[in-house]
């Protein structure tokens, strides 16, 4: 049966890629080290797949037709798309797929009564890309994308993306492969992507969000971190941390916190952390 | 609720954006002929003029939804090195003063406190 090795969120602002030396060296170093600390530890878990959960940033379905959750099912994935690459300042990646597991979570996810829209052919823009940058840059580990309507109304809340978390968490054990399976989420911290405050983050919250990360009680998390604190912490893009509420519900205790800069100039709170217990 | 609640889904920018962001023809037509590519997907006079003025306040209150402002500033201004320093910056600072004002208060206020 398969198992879950590994569980880590990351920030994929695309400052971290596209002008990365613009932030402070202070908060550059911390990046650098963090980054590659996640990679240790997701090389040492020996993952054969990436279940990688972040914001669709209205990219792959139209403002008419959001799904709350997208499987990309592809042979191969292929990043970022054509509007992205400049922006982001990466070349063309490539990293194969798993379309036998990817396929198996949009079924036996709708079995569980849970509806996943899926694509053969998923575009990437920084949710994808930048978290492929840094953890996965040599396409070593298979990928399974999954994006999520993190931004478009009516936003799911975090309630509803722990209860998505434990479901998808049953089905990947549910897979009969002896994949080992790392969920990566990526998005956040506190941003307001094109808002009014778009130039600004809120460290108070961010690094309360962390503590509570760090404290491991997810019932309190869930009790506190509402979507409306979220929205009001930047709205928008802050509650791209349903991601991490997702990968949440895969662990149990603490995180290491590895790392938060309140980094407006990759315009977002940037934090990186790690479960340890696996759920 | 925040800001991004005040989006209109139904609003045709939103339906342009979404199709211009995917193809590269799409793209050149904005850079010569953005009057004729708005009236093809239907948008209002006042779609229009707030995209051409470039204005964040006036296309978030007819219902673009956020995420699509600083994409469609980029159309305008490129692509590349989107940093603080960019065009995208004044025109944040043109449509919101006092929340501009904070971002870069609070972000003096940051690099003194590194030093």
């Amino acid at each position: 049966m398969a198992e879950i090795v590994a569980a880590m969120a990351m920030t994929h602002s695309p400052g971290l890629t596209g002008w990365f030396t613009r932030a402070p060296e202070d908060d550059q170093q911390q990046a650098r080290r963090a980054t590659a600390e996640m990679r240790r530890r997701l090389e040492a878990a020996r993952p054969d797949v990436l279940v990688m959960l972040s914001n669709d940033h209205l990219l792959n379905w139209p403002i008419n037709n959001v799904p709350e959750y997208t499987v990309g099912i592809a042979d191969e994935h292929v990043g970022p798309a054509d509007w992205f690459d400049e922006w982001l300042g990466m070349e063309k990646y490539r990293v194969p797929g798993h379309p036998g597991l990817a396929r198996f979570i949009v079924n036996e996810g709708a079995r569980r009564r849970l509806a996943l829209a899926w694509l053969s052919e998923m575009q990437f823009d920084d949710g994808i890309s930048v978290p492929t940058h840094y953890l996965n840059p040599d396409a070593r580990f298979r990928l399974i994308p999954i994006t999520m309507n993190c931004t478009v109304p009516p936003i799911p809340t975090p309630a509803r993306a722990y209860e998505v978390g434990r479901t998808l968490g049953d089905v990947l054990h549910a897979w009969p492969g002896p994949e080992r399976i790392a969920v990566v989420a990526t998005g956040g911290l506190s941003h307001e992507p094109g808002g009014p405050r778009y130039f600004w983050v809120d460290e108070e919250f961010d690094r309360w969000f962390l503590d509570l990360l760090k404290r491991g009680d997810h019932a309190a998390l869930l009790a506190e971190c509402t979507l409306e604190r979220m929205e009001a912490a930047g709205s928008g893009g802050t509650a791209e941390l349903l991601a991490w509420i997702v990968a949440l519900a895969c662990t149990r205790g603490p995180a290491d916190v590895l790392a938060y800069m309140p980094a407006i100039a990759w315009r977002s709170g940037t934090g990186m952390v790690v479960w340890n217990e696996l759920a | 609720m925040g800001n991004v609640e005040r989006c209109d889904k139904t609003l045709p920018t939103n339906a342009m954006m979404y199709a211009v962001r995917k193809d590269a023809a799409l793209r050149a037509r904005w850079r010569t002929d953005l009057e004729g590519l708005a009236r093809e997907f239907g948008l209002s006079r006042a779609e229009y003029e707030a995209i051409r003025d470039k204005d964040p306040r006036r296309l978030m209150d007819l219902g673009v939804h956020q995420y699509y402002v600083p994409q469609i500033l980029r159309l305008f201004f490129g692509n590349a090195q989107n940093s603080n320093s960019s065009e995208t910056l004044e025109c944040y600072r043109r449509a919101f003063p006092a929340e501009t004002a904070q971002a870069l208060e609070l972000q003096a206020r940051l690099e003194r406190r590194r030093g």
